[in-house]
């Protein structure tokens, strides 16, 4: 293996925008040191400025479908990764607007939040481009490493403090795992770039060497058997964190898992698909039952979450291009629809300083637009046409059962029906519980913003979602050799589901 | 008009319920206003389609299609045949009807209307979907309107409410409190609705799915399928696809129509419900399932039809006579008028079952004819509700005295729903059962029993309800006296009678839709289907006439060897 790292200004285009965001993260340090006395709102808006900015130069990169490889193939840019960054950077303004309101609470260092979120963003973009095992490694840790110090943000309170410090020890194990992970991968193979794997023979190092890095990627997105710092450091973040890190991270860890599971495995397909069946019902099971016990709409939302995540990993056990697809709109639907939710919970918590579900009660009295808003985000994630959350459901039932994954899908729709009750319970708090204290509910004008846009994305992902479906399935040509099988051709039904 | 008329009708409701959201809830005029608009725009768009529908051509009419998405095979593809068109015209009258029969309503009053308009719009998207996808999304849709009405606007049972005392507080907590039959909550109501339907959807959507995947033609779209699908003879599990999918479409769908084993949601969420919402519920939403199992059970799987409707046809004799004993035993108003709707319903799965050309449309009949029937019913019931704030029967009764118009209403909604002659409801049974009786001769005695049972329940409620002795406590209870009170019932009770009198244009348009569908499952073609036009009989003489005993034509004779019809 030889690393070329000579590059010219063409190859520096590609990246441009994490070069702009890493000069916007600067000047966002700089502008915070030099003038003090700024009001950090100030500050919001400006890291805002950038992260739009970097947003339009990404836009115009898939436009005009700019692609390419850097250093040796370790950083690769194209549309599925430019679908990613644009999600990434999308959920970081979404996320910069609604913790304006909550920063406040934050007795130091106010202004080094933005700059925290906004690095974290700036090391998810890089994930979402990772092509070989390294640039994994590092990446990962790097987006995390943010994350460490917003989650322990709130340093008077234990729970954050609890949170932070459960997030740090499994994420260093989870890094520890992946770190082992690659160097069996690279000592039965002497690859590290994914393409070049796929031809690898099927060792038993090697797999156990992906086994460990999918463990590693499965705390990252949270999956059950690998979830248990989920509830916990959801619950003690501040929640604007919580959001970020329920969504954003997700999106990025996909990117990687769809480049190793559908590129550097897809020899592999027959082991790996009883891996993600078996994940993928695990998680959705275990997370919808659990959850319908929880009192706490941030835990609530955590544990709804990991079901979430079962439901993405469906697509991925399919693994053809159409499952892909629908990874990609899922993750799309999933995004406004989780932002929107928590942006609803900070705005609550901040009017009536809880998260628990019971103080919910009469909302609706209350505060008809969040009630409402509430009900759609929730109804989304449970998957009720006509919002976004069905369509990603259903994308994924349609690319699985071109696959024939029964159980699973079976496993799915039932699931569906278990996720309904929470939701719906709190639901029923909010519309149909008599409301304690009649005081309205305010809302900062900024959370507005958000969740109108979470509340536009969800409708209109899931009444007209053909051009969403166009552009997923734009983003995922480079699986197109994993169509699925010709449509003439009955194939023959398995023995069972898996 | 013309040819956008699906449009119309069935965007109309939606777009009232876009407007209201920009209205203040304080400007009630304009709220009800607002509903009642698009209510009445969706009603005479639908009115129009009843009558413009062209029942000798046939066929699915006023057709609109686009494409919605091409990777994943949906197109919004909508249109109506002689089946979906007389239950567009029902939910477009309950809708209408609903809207004034809530007209009292204070709390939140633009939310209740925007979820009514929602529940309402999602029903008629199904009856005119041809798409599968479609099918499903209005379905599921149609759901989550009722939890919010039931929830919000729905009542408790008394039993519940009596349940104050901190005994009684106690076992309303605990867990077991769901066995705890008779003393639901509105919230239990709401949730069991909700949930049980769901469950039952998705089988169904299991269902869609696996004729997705076999058919292998990568589309939703009904026309197509039914055409070109080929699922037949593909084993798996040691029995055939086509029979797995069959059932799961059928009991996915027969939940919400409610076939007996599956009923127990129904007589609860109608109980609950506020009372526009329990017209809606009866009225239109139970026969989603019929009409789904037809669309979809019917059209793409003819022979797997011929091979397992029996199966309803025995699980109908439980619907009616079960859910006809449990009304005769209830104490309560709505309780009476649910268990009776889920008894009822039996009714038409006996006409579906016996795939003849009477019995089928006599049950699509049925379902327009209980819609009016039950909608009456149910607004009288929240009517006395609201000026009594019980639904106990036992402490109610002389209620004639103090409100004659609604209790001389009431009178003819029980006739309506005995099936007196001169009420569409007549032609409807007795086309089922003249139908139904060269096959299945038991259930049809067994449906002619449930009539006397109806009978026997209806008016025993109407006696404790409107004549006796009067509790004092209801002496300021008033009669539907304005005609904002008194419009959806009249409605109703002239569409009822209407219809009962000349039904011609009725049956011919229910006809031109269930012929070409019984022909396809049975082989059977109906004689003189052609003379049709020339007659002017009224439908009783006509249900007696040689019309009910189709013979085989010889061209098609091949094909009766196994049709089940002429084994018997």
């Amino acid at each position: 293996m030889n690393f070329d790292l000579t590059i010219s200004l063409a190859d520096l285009l590609l990246l441009l925008p994490e070069i702009l965001l890493t000069c916007w993260l600067c000047v966002l340090l700089i502008v915070d040191f030099a003038f003090p006395r700024l009001p950090k709102e100030q500050l919001a808006y400006l890291s805002v400025v950038g992260l739009v900015a970097t947003l339009g130069c990404l836009a115009w990169f898939d436009l005009n479908h700019i692609s390419g490889t850097l250093f040796g193939n370790m950083f690769v840019l194209d549309r599925m990764a430019l679908f990613f960054k644009m999600f990434i950077v999308g959920a970081t303004i979404l996320v910069v607007l609604a913790s304006m309101e909550y920063v406040n609470r934050f007795a130091f260092f106010r202004g080094e939040y933005y700059f925290l979120v906004v690095m974290s963003a700036l090391g998810m973009m890089f994930m979402a481009s990772a092509n070989d095992l390294l640039s994994v490694f590092v990446t990962l840790e790097f987006s995390t490493f943010g994350f460490y110090v917003l989650v322990a943000y709130l340093r008077n309170d234990l729970a954050s403090n609890e949170a932070g410090l459960k997030f740090f020890i499994l994420g260093v194990f989870a890094a520890g795992l992946l770190a082992y992970g690659i160097s069996l991968v690279y000592g039965e193979t002497g690859k590290l770039v994914f393409s070049e794997m796929a031809s690898a023979p099927a060792t038993p190092g090697l797999m156990i060497g992906f086994l460990l890095i999918f463990a590693a990627l499965g705390f990252k997105i949270g999956a059950v058997p690998f979830h248990s710092w989920i509830p916990d450091t959801y619950h003690g973040a501040p929640t604007p964190v919580t959001a970020f890190l329920s969504i954003a991270p997700k999106g990025a860890a996909f990117a990687i898992l769809l480049r190793i599971f559908f590129v550097a495995l897809a020899t592999f397909k027959p082991m790996w698909i009883f891996l993600l069946v078996g994940v993928s019902i695990l998680s959705m099971t275990y997370a919808n039952i659990v959850a319908i016990a929880q009192r706490n709409i941030k835990r609530l939302l955590a544990y709804s979450g990991i079901a979430q995540i079962g439901n993405v990993l469906i697509g991925l056990a399919a693994g053809t291009k159409m499952g892909s697809d629908a990874i990609l709109f899922y993750l799309l639907a999933y995004l406004f629809a989780n932002i929107g939710a928590f942006t609803v919970v900070i705005a609550v918590s901040h009017a009536i300083g809880s998260d628990e579900i019971q103080d919910y009660s009469g909302l609706n009295r209350r505060s008809p637009f969040l009630a409402f808003a509430m009900l759609i985000f929730l109804l989304s994630l449970a998957g009720v046409p006509p919002l976004a959350g069905f369509i990603g459901k259903l994308y994924i039932f349609v690319a699985a059962i071109k696959e024939g994954l029964y159980t699973l899908i079976t496993v799915g729709l039932i699931n569906i029906v278990i996720s309904m009750y929470y939701y719906l319970i709190v639901v029923k708090t909010m519309y149909i519980n008599e409301p304690v204290d009649l005081s309205p509910v305010s809302i900062s004008s900024p959370l507005k913003a958000v969740v109108y846009v979470g509340l536009a994305g969800t409708l209109l992902i899931g009444i007209y979602p053909q051009p969403f479906i166009d552009w997923v399935e734009a983003a995922t040509l480079m699986f197109s050799h994993l169509a699925a099988p010709s449509a003439a051709v009955t194939p023959p039904i398995p023995p069972f589901g898996g | 008009m013309g040819e956008y008329t699906l449009l119309y009708i069935l965007f109309a409701p939606f777009a009232g319920a876009l407007a209201l959201i920009f209205v203040s809830n304080r400007q009630f005029m304009l709220v009800r206003g607002i509903a009642a608009g698009s209510a009445f725009v969706s009603l005479i768009a639908s009115l129009y389609l009843f009558y413009a529908f062209d029942p000798v051509k046939g066929g699915y009419q006023f057709v609109q299609k686009f494409e919605w998405s091409k990777q994943l095979g949906i197109s919004l593809h909508l249109g109506v045949d002689g089946i979906g068109t007389p239950l567009v015209l029902a939910s477009g009258i309950l809708l209408f009807a609903g809207i004034f029969v809530s007209w009292h309503i204070k709390d939140r009053t633009k939310e209740f209307y925007i979820w009514l308009l929602i529940l309402a719009a999602a029903t008629i998207g199904v009856f005119m979907s041809l798409d599968l996808f479609f099918l499903y999304f209005f379905y599921e849709m149609s759901v989550i309107p009722m939890y919010l009405l039931l929830g919000m606007w729905g009542s408790h049972t008394k039993k519940y409410l009596e349940m104050t005392e901190p005994e009684g507080l106690k076992l309303r907590d605990s867990v077991g409190f769901i066995f705890n039959f008779g003393s639901n909550s509105k919230e239990y109501a709401a949730m069991k609705l909700v949930l049980f339907l769901s469950a039952f959807a998705v089988a169904a959507l299991m269902g869609i799915l696996l004729i997705y995947k076999y058919s292998g033609l990568n589309t939703f779209d009904i026309l197509v399928l039914r055409e070109q699908a080929n699922l037949m003879n593909i084993p798996v599990l040691g029995t055939t696809l086509d029979k797995i999918i069959w059932m799961l479409i059928f009991f996915g769908f027969a939940a919400i129509a409610p076939l007996w084993p599956l009923h127990s949601w129904s007589p609860v969420g109608h109980a609950a419900a506020p009372a526009a919402t329990s017209m809606l519920h009866a009225g239109v939403l139970m026969k989603l399932g019929h009409f789904s199992i037809i669309r979809v059970a019917f059209e793409i799987l003819p022979d797997t039809t011929r091979e397992l409707m029996p199966m309803a046809a025995v699980l109908c004799m439980f619907s009616i006579i079960y859910g006809g004993f449990v009304a005769f035993y209830a104490k309560d108003t709505k309780y009476v008028i649910g268990y009776s709707s889920s008894s009822h319903m039996g009714y038409v799965f006996l006409g579906m079952a016996a795939l003849d050309y009477i019995s089928l449309s006599g049950a699509i009949i049925y379902m327009f004819a209980h819609a009016m029937a039950t909608g009456m019913l149910f607004a009288m019931a929240g009517w006395v509700y609201d000026q009594t704030h019980t639904r106990d029967i036992p402490s109610l009764g002389g209620l004639s005295n103090k409100m004659p118009f609604i209790s001389g209403c009431f009178v003819v909604g029980c006739m309506a729903s005995v099936g007196m002659p001169g009420t569409v409801n007549f032609i409807a049974e007795i086309m089922i059962i003249v139908g139904a009786w060269n096959k299945y001769p038991l259930q049809v005695i067994v449906a002619v029993l449930g009539i006397v049972l109806t009978m026997a329940y209806l008016f025993k409620m109407m006696r404790s309800l409107f004549y006796g002795p009067m509790d004092q406590k209801h002496s300021h209870s008033h009669d539907a006296v304005s005609a904002v009170d008194r419009l959806p019932l009249l409605i109703m009770i002239s569409v009822s009678v209407g219809f009962g009198i000349f039904p011609m244009h009725l049956y011919n348009v229910v006809r031109s839709g269930v012929d070409p569908l019984i022909a396809k499952i049975t082989h059977v073609v109906p004689v003189a289907s052609q003379e049709r036009d020339a007659s002017d009989m009224t439908r009783e003489a006509r249900a007696d006439s040689p019309l009910t005993n189709p013979v085989t034509l010889p061209d098609v004779s091949r094909l009766t060897s196994h049709a089940s019809r002429s084994d018997q």
